[in-house]
């Protein structure tokens, strides 16, 4: 297997930039919340003394006068996402864990690329605009797994692609356990022991690391010789749907956030998206006042077909897991359609004359367009304000 | 595939009921409601009741309101209350 890994460096920072959130010349920290804590997801290049996901006060106390923006993380998985249609446009083989980190699989392109290098052109090309060529462009290696794939783009600012063939350990040698991904337990264990480099931990026996760092230690030390069976996985090529509003007004009340949900929803059951099939799994995020971001994935049983049943699995999940704050946007990430396994049709009179009704209704909407009939629904109906008590909704959803 | 479209909450979605309706007030210099200037104006003969509310102080736009249960010379019942933040009157039912 031969791989290709491309880093986008500061691939938030320039998510910001590109939408005129902050100026480019201006430094700025992209900040995200975990617990109560504020810590550092990305900065403007020239902030050198900066790392990814230390806190926002030890940044600030080594960079006072930069800008503080709370992460988008939706928008920039949206940016990055569209970045990986355009790359599956050079190869099929795409996988995109985080973003600004892509592997592409190099392997069976020789019919469309006669050579590696004129794949590596193909990428450079279509991520030049979300990373100008330069020392702030993509990184890139190639490598026989992910490990060394990443570890060659990770390592290398020349701008050209790091082909890693040879002796791989010579390669590793010198590199500091750091950037093992293993816990920083382990690496910092390992610093105690003192083999600061991967060449000292590949030259320790399996059995010995593995003793010391139980399961652990044996990827330690495959890791440290260059070993990484981790699977590549290629995006699986579904339909990405997505859907999100902003609510009329900021709220706490989960009866609000679940009314807007529900309308996301009705508008994806109405527009016919599904095509028959129901929402296997889905990711439900929101985003508060002060650009908090919360997200949720829920997977169903057996396939959601209506609003009802899915909402109520939302609303499980909701009163579970509460809002870091006011929402002023919730949205849906439909990440799984299946088929049910059977459905059963409604037996009695009345429930048909209620489908009866709602199909009168769609056809009125589709004659006369936008919602006509409207049913009266409870939103906070113990609110102070009058006007936040009751909220109409188009009567078919 | 249906796009993040990213829209508010707007008729195709839902909208809230009995939102405050703008109405002219004639007010005396302690700031209370002397008569109501619709198509012709009527003398606020009773203030029945009076109440304040303040919330959404987090907010950029906070809601004071100062309301009012009145009953005018036509006999009329109204709930109107006063925007304390920007100073307009409206009717509203409460």
């Amino acid at each position: 297997m031969k791989l290709l890994c491309v880093l986008l460096p500061h691939f938030a920072w320039r998510c910001e930039t590109r939408r005129g959130i902050i100026p480019f010349d201006k430094p700025a920290i992209v900040t995200y919340t975990e617990g109560s804590q504020k810590l550092v997801m990305d900065f403007s290049p020239d902030l050198e003394d900066l790392l990814p996901d230390m806190p926002l006060q030890a940044a600030l106390a080594r960079c006072g006068n930069a800008e503080i923006i709370h992460a988008d993380i939706p928008f920039y998985w949206a940016t990055f996402n569209q970045l990986l249609d355009m790359l599956e446009q050079v190869s099929p083989l795409v996988e995109g864990p985080d973003p600004g980190t892509i592997y592409i699989g190099m392997d069976g392109m020789q019919l469309i690329y006669p050579d590696d290098n004129a794949l590596i052109a193909a990428v450079k090309g279509v991520t030049a605009d979300f990373a100008p060529l330069g020392t702030m462009g993509p990184r890139m290696g190639v490598a026989s797994n992910k490990f060394l794939a990443l570890l060659a783009a990770r390592f290398n600012t020349t701008g050209d692609c790091h082909i890693l063939n040879g002796d791989v350990n010579a390669f590793l040698k010198d590199l500091p356990v750091d950037i093992l991904p293993v816990s920083m337990k382990s690496r910092s264990k390992l610093r105690d022991f003192g083999l600061a480099t991967l060449g000292q931990v590949a030259a320790v026996p399996s059995g010995p690391c593995q003793s010391q760092f139980g399961p652990e230690g044996k990827r330690i030390w495959e890791l440290a010789r260059g070993i990484d069976d981790t699977p590549f996985y290629p995006r699986y090529m579904e339909e990405n749907i997505e859907e999100s509003a902003a609510l009329s007004s900021v709220t706490v009340s989960l009866d609000v956030i679940i009314v807007a949900i529900e309308s996301l929803l009705g508008r994806l059951f109405d527009s016919n998206t599904f095509k028959g099939k129901g929402i296997r799994s889905l990711t439900l995020w929101t985003r508060t006042w002060n650009a908090e971001h919360w997200e949720k994935n829920i997977n169903f049983k057996e396939p959601a077909l209506d609003v009802r049943s899915t909402i109520t699995r939302i609303k499980r999940t909701m009163e579970d897991y509460p809002q870091p704050g006011p929402v002023e946007r919730a949205g849906l990430h439909i990440t799984g359609l299946g088929y049910p396994r059977g459905r059963q049709k409604n037996l009695f009179r009345d429930i048909r004359a209620q489908e009866h009704l709602k199909e009168d209704i769609k056809q009125l909407e589709l004659k006369l367009g936008n919602p006509q009939v409207y049913t009266v629904k409870e939103v906070e109906p113990w609110s102070r304000i009058p006007e936040r008590r009751y909220a109409l909704i188009p009567a078919n959803r | 595939m249906v796009e993040d479209t990213g829209k508010t909450l707007r008729p195709d979605t839902c909208k809230p009921v009995n939102m405050p309706v703008p109405i002219k007030i004639e007010e005396n210099a302690s700031g209370q409601p002397v008569a109501v200037k619709q198509k012709r104006r009527l003398a606020v003969m009773t203030i029945e009741d009076r109440w304040r509310i303040d919330d959404e102080w987090w907010r950029a736009e906070p809601l004071s309101r100062f309301y009012y249960n009145v009953i005018l010379a036509s006999g009329r019942r109204l709930v109107l209350y006063k925007d304390l933040v920007k100073g307009d009157w409206y009717e509203q039912e409460y």
